[in-house]
Parts: structure tokens; sequence; C-alpha cells
């Protein structure tokens, strides 16, 4: 499984007590790659917000947005909001890690309700649907509902699919996004289960899919260090995908990235190598030129997560088929990034170009909001989830 | 001069998530303590006097906050709380943390005396580990990590283990990595070193 170093291999560790109980003791994880010049550094990741934020502290109001966009507090009362997926009769579910509920909200004649759908799972961050079933993603686990949409008050007892994943125990980078391809494949990552360490290159910091009942698993990218957000072109059905970079390697490097996989299996770089440029200061062993670069740098620690493209014709024509990010925000970074919805579009050589958004949740160094995930609906509109409000905005464009 | 460099940090990460005037309340969090009796357990004024319990007085409201929510979500499991966090709402429990952390931390009246080889080691250890980071260097605790000096040394040692075996997480797992691999010898000094602060 993992090569055991004396500082690095956490997980392995953790996963494997007996055999690793005889060895050294691993660094802790707030240590993994940590440099001694930082060893007191307070950074620390930001605690979860896990109780039901009021609609009238939910602050839509700092939202800033181009011209003729608006932004509107679309559903609220779900602590924990994350990743979103959408029912073929339009419901919105929303995937969770700390709180490990599943929610689901509908459109009631303008208003929207909001349902628990799932609770007591181990971070239930995937959430996808397909013929009528939603697919839930946990650590180590993954259920079936069949034809939810019309069981919404009682969901009654998921398929059991969990054997047939079979996927990795490990909670560190252990939850997941997925998402259904153009081939009705069930994609999603592994990360890796470090900040930083030497891994397996077939079990950890893969793209993967899978047929939906679990087996045909493939691989399709590697040495992806955690991708909380992919989607496949609406052209050319290539898949798109964020990754997070490692931390404690300084305030304005690596940076996350956006990337879109050429070819199966292809590889981009950890722990050797990060942002296709920048050599791992910890981890010897592979050269950059040998990986795949990034399509596109989207900035130091900012946490991209959730990433679609827009393909509905509500926003102006030169939206169609760029990609909005949602990046959640750092905490392993002195001056606050990220916090925000950015814009990628294409030049006319179809070279990547990222531009703000959805900005005014980052005021200085204090944050008022955690953007996790985008979801266009039918009518071309844009969601954004809030993991800090436990709040999904709506985003419309008028001329 | 480290010190207060580092308390000057939290200071600032303490205040990075600005939201509008606080809806919890310590009065009503009081009202609800006595009524569900949480004071049996955790004492009148919040230092228990009941083994392998903690003492909530003093703890950053978060810590409350975060594990009744996990405990009453069924995620962390531990039998004697469950029907006290069943049923609870999200205000209540914002409330309850209020409270505790608004009543004055203190020892437990039985603390016991220092052992001074356990000091020595425990405070040796909790260098190494860089305890302070996160607990802060007096160990009061801030957002989602608990408030150490003062707790029960019974209470420490339960919860170390619990950790280190992995039998416990928090809201994340940073703890059962930072004791992982340690002796219950060395987790005995850890939790005398801290009880004695």
């Amino acid at each position: 499984m993992f090569r055991i170093t004396a500082t690095l291999g956490l997980a392995a560790a953790l996963a494997l007590p007996s055999l690793a109980m005889a060895q050294q003791a691993p660094a802790p994880a707030w240590a993994q790659g940590r440099p001694a010049s930082m060893a007191n550094s307070t950074l620390a990741p930001v605690p979860p917000k896990l109780t039901v934020t009021p609609p009238d502290q939910v602050p839509v109001n700092r939202i800033r947005l181009p011209e003729g966009f608006k932004a509107e507090l679309w559903a609220h009362g779900m602590p924990g909001a994350r990743m979103m997926a959408l029912g073929s009769n339009g419901t919105v579910f929303v995937g969770t890690r700390t709180i490990g509920r599943v929610y689901a909200v509908t459109d009631q004649g303008g208003q929207r309700q909001v349902r628990i759908i799932a609770q007591g799972l181990k971070q239930p961050n995937g959430v996808a649907f397909r013929d009528g079933a939603l697919y839930v993603v946990a650590i180590n686990q993954v259920l079936r509902y069949d034809n939810i949409e019309s069981k919404l008050d009682n969901p009654g007892t998921p398929v059991d699919l969990t054997s047939a994943f079979a996927l990795p125990t490990e909670e560190h980078h252990g939850w997941k996004f997925t998402t259904f391809g153009p081939d009705g494949k069930l994609y999603m990552q592994v990360g890796a289960p470090c900040n930083i360490c030497e891994i397996d290159e077939n079990r950890h910091a893969l793209l993967v899919r899978f047929n939906p009942d679990g087996s045909g698993r493939e691989i399709v990218a590697r040495g992806v260090r955690n991708s909380v957000g992919m989607a496949h072109h609406p052209q050319t059905g290539q898949l798109w995908f964020t990754s997070n970079g490692r931390d404690w390697a300084g305030e304005d490097e690596p940076e996350d990235i956006l990337g879109v996989v050429q070819r199966m299996g292809e590889h981009f770089g950890f722990p050797y190598c990060h942002a296709g440029t920048m050599q791992d200061p910890d981890i010897k062993g592979g050269n950059c030129s040998e990986y795949s670069p990034p399509a596109l740098k989207l900035g130091p620690h900012v946490a991209a997560l959730g990433m679609r493209f827009y393909t509905g014709s509500m926003f102006p024509a030169e939206y169609r088929n760029n990609i909005f990010i949602a990046r959640h925000g750092s905490w392993n970074r002195t001056q606050r990034s990220g916090y925000d919805v950015v814009r990628v579009s294409f030049d006319a050589q179809g070279r990547p170009q990222m531009q703000p958004f959805m900005t005014g949740l980052l005021e200085g160094n204090n944050f008022y909001g955690r953007p996790t995930d985008v979801q266009q609906l039918p009518d071309g509109s844009l969601l954004v989830s809030d993991e800090q409000s436990g709040a999904i905005y709506r985003i419309t464009y008028q001329r | 001069m480290r010190a207060a460099r580092i308390l000057g940090a939290a200071a600032v990460l303490a205040a990075a998530f600005a939201s509008a005037a606080p809806a919890a309340d310590a009065g009503r969090g009081r009202a609800l303590a006595e009524e569900r009796h949480c004071i049996t357990c955790h004492g009148a004024d919040g230092r228990s006097s009941t083994p392998e319990i903690p003492s909530l007085a003093g703890m950053p409201d978060q810590v409350v906050v975060l594990q009744m929510i996990i405990m009453r979500e069924g995620l962390r499991v531990v039998p004697p709380m469950m029907e006290f966090a069943k049923g609870l709402t999200d205000s209540q429990i914002e409330d309850l943390g209020a409270y505790f952390a608004s009543l004055p931390p203190g020892p437990p009246d039985d603390r016991g005396p220092r052992d001074p080889a356990k000091m020595q080691a425990g405070a040796a250890l909790a260098e190494r580990l860089r305890c302070g980071v996160c607990h802060l260097p007096d160990y009061r605790g801030r957002e989602q990590m608990p408030r150490l000096a003062g707790q029960r040394e019974d209470y420490l040692l339960h919860a170390m283990r619990q950790y280190r075996d992995n039998r416990r997480t928090g809201t994340d797992t940073q703890m059962n990595a930072v004791l992982y691999g340690l002796s219950d010898a060395d987790l005995a000094a850890l939790a005398h070193y801290m009880a004695q602060q």
C-alpha cells in the first residue's frame, strides 16, 4: 500500500495500526510538510458551522456581481450545505460533511421547502442524480435512493452499493465529489490521505469512474491531490476538474488548479510536482517535466471546489460554455483569499482565463461566507451554495 | 514574547468570521442547563466532580456547540449524553454554548497534588506535540479546540485514549493524528500536566 516514511504517512499509520505501531510514529497531519520555520504558526482550518443561520443573517446583501446580475437568497436553514445535484423534476439535492446530512430542496410556487432526507452519515459530500435515483457518496459508503423525487417525505432504505465500490476508508481527504459523465459512468475523486505524502498511485490522488452499480472501476487521472469539483465539457465531453494544492509550502504557492483530462490515466504530478511547475520541497522522485500541466492556475490556498460549465441562455451569450468555480476560501495563508465564485472564459485560441464573478464575502481579512458549489437551474439561473450560512443563493441576469 | 504574538494572531482568527450580533443567550442557556440537569454530572458551577465527565466552565462556545450537534446527530456516540442531546434545537444548543463559556473556569475541587515527574514529562510532550499552537499557549482553547487547562485529569486521559485508539474523532481527525503512537504513560503525563495548569 503506502511507503511509510519517517516524517510522512499518517494515513498509512491510521489504516494499519498494527504494522505501523512497530515503526517510528509519523508526523501528525497538522505537521505534515510544515517547515520548522512555521512550526508555531497559528494558521488552522476554519471550524465548521453546524447550526442554522437565520435568513436575516445570511449575507446575501454583501454579494457583488457584474452589471445586470442579481443574487437572491434561494434556500436557507441547511447547516453545512455543500455539493449540489439537480433531479429531473427540479429537486436540488445537497450534500454535507461534518453534520452528516443530505438535504432536498423543492420549489413550491416560488417558496422553497427544505427536507433532511438522510442523516448520520460520515461526510456525505458527494451527490449525483440519474434515472430517477439519487446517489450519495460518503466516506467509504455509496447509497442509491431509487425514485427519490416521488418519496422525499419518506425516502426509505437506500440500496447499499458500498461493497461494490470498495472505496478506501481513510477520512483525510476521504470525502467525495461525484458526478455522472455523458458516458453514464459515475465519476469521483479519491484524494491523497494526507497533506503531502508518498502514495500508491493506483489507490490515492486519483480521478476514477465506475459503472453506476460500482463495477468496472477505471482510473481516469493520477497525481491529483484532491479534486472536489469536476464537470464534462458540454461540447468536447472532456473531463475538467479542480484540485487543491498542498499546505505549508508558502503563502503564494502552490496554486490550486483547473485541469482537463486529455487521455485516460494521465498524471498531474502529485506528490512530486504541483501545478505543473513547482517541485515539492519534501517529496523527491519525479520531475515536473514528466507530468501534465494544469489548464489554469486558480490561486494559492483558495480551495477551488465545485465547478460547472454554463450552458443556459439566461446569461449573456459570452458566458456560454464558460466555467463557474466556487472558491471556498483559504486557511493556510495569512491574508485570506478566495471566498468567491470565479468565471473561466476562453480566448480565441481556446486558452482559459479567470475573472471575478461573485465577490463581496471577503472584506480585508474577515469573511462572511464560503461558496462551495455551483449548479445551473433549467431556466439558466445559477445556484451557489454557501457552507458557512447553510444557504443557497440564486443568481439571475436581466439586461 | 512568543506567547503574546500567538495570542494576538488567535484573536485575529477568532474575529475573522464576522457575523451579526450573536443570537445565543447565556441566560436561556443557564435555565436550559438546569432543566436538563447538565449540572448533575458537569457540576453546579460547570466544574465537574464526576470521574471522566468534563468540566465545561470557560469552554469556548463552539466546542460545546459542535460536540452537542454531532452527539445529537448520532455521529459521536456517548451513551449517557444521547438522551440529553436528543430534541435540542440549534438555538438551544447555542444558548448552552454561551452559558458554559460564560462560567469562570477553574480546576475541580478534588484535584490532587502535583507530581513533579509527571509534570516534567507532560511539559516536554506538550512542547514536542505543540499542543499550544491550537489550544493556545495557556491551553484555554479557541474556536473548535477545547480548554485543557484545569480540566479533570481522568477525563483528559479518557478522551485522549479514545482519540489515540481511533474510537472518537472530533470535527476532523487532527487529534487522532497528534496522539498516534503515544503510550498510556505518555497520555497520563499529558493529562496530569494539562489538569494542573
